[in-house]
């Protein structure tokens, strides 16, 4: 084995960063990067926010890299701080008036998953509707558990939410969206 | 029934979107350099701005507070010392400017 050209850990890289090695953070930011953009992509509404969110995030991980203690892999830790950083930008619009209605939005839901991508793009169209008409907190969860697949423990430990508060939150999301669903079943089908 | 028609149909929009894969490699391209010179940027901002920038409120606050306060306690004109002064003061300025001096 060629020891020599291993890939630095995470916890190298930590540390090399907080020497002031800014490579050693271009590199951390380079290996987790996907993942953020994956996370903030189901919660920003166009690329420049996207960006934002992402900047933010690993701004974030900059300013407190010094607090991160090597207890826990890396990437929960990162988790954690773009989980609460989309969370932040949801609040921030909530006073936002809905710029989407129900009237823009007469389509047929798919029937079968994985059907062509115009389908797909309806459905993701709708579910993005639906989702502007929950709480914060309800898009939130719904994210995670949902979409993102994300236990309810590990949905626990990035929101910081108990494990019941998880389990009632996301029942009423799931009940809101469910609402949102028969709303819109009335009026076009 | 139909909550069980929005049930199924609910659970195939989320499936729907599960299944999307989001491509952001667009997005990701050079992001470490504006991210490095975002920060660069932060870090050539003197610790005293951002300082000031974040004492703002406070202050705001406080200008507030001081406003109401003398709105609120600021004694009656009338009661001041230099009242009597000023008042007579003023009625012979108002004198000459009629009479044209």
């Amino acid at each position: 084995m060629d020891n020599s050209r291993q890939e630095p850990t995470d916890e190298s890289l930590v540390s090399a960063a907080c020497g002031g090695d800014d490579g050693a953070f271009a590199r951390l930011v380079g290996n987790h990067k996907r993942r953020v953009f994956r996370l903030a992509a189901r919660f920003a509404r166009d690329a420049d926010e996207l960006d934002d969110l992402c900047q933010e995030v690993f701004i974030k991980v900059y300013e407190h890299l010094s607090a991160f203690r090597n207890d826990a892999p890396f990437e929960h830790w990162l988790t954690k701080i773009a989980v609460r950083v989309c969370h932040d930008a949801l609040r921030s619009r909530r006073h936002e008036k809905h710029h989407m209605h129900l009237d823009d939005m007469v389509m047929e839901l798919p029937d079968n998953a994985g059907n062509s991508k115009r389908e797909t793009r309806q459905a993701r169209q709708f579910l993005k509707y639906a989702m502007s008409r929950l709480s914060p907190d309800e898009q939130l969860i719904i994210t995670l558990l949902e979409l993102e697949e994300f236990s309810v423990r590990e949905a626990s430990a990035a929101t910081g939410w108990s494990e019941a508060n998880v389990k009632v939150r996301a029942h009423r999301a799931r009940h809101a969206l469910k609402r949102v669903v028969e709303e819109h079943d009335e009026r076009y089908c | 029934m139909m909550k069980d028609t929005a049930d199924m149909r609910l659970e195939r929009l989320l499936a729907v979107a599960r299944e999307e894969h989001i491509d952001t490699s667009g997005a990701e391209e050079y992001f470490e350099t504006r991210l490095l010179a975002r920060i660069g940027e932060l870090r050539d901002t003197p610790a005293w701005y951002a300082f000031v920038w974040k004492m703002v409120p406070m202050f705001a606050v406080l200008a507030v507070i001081v406003a109401l306060s003398a709105l609120t306690f600021n004694p009656s004109r009338k009661s001041d010392m230099f009242a009597a002064i000023t008042n007579s003061q003023e009625m012979i300025f108002a004198g000459s400017y009629l009479a044209g001096e």
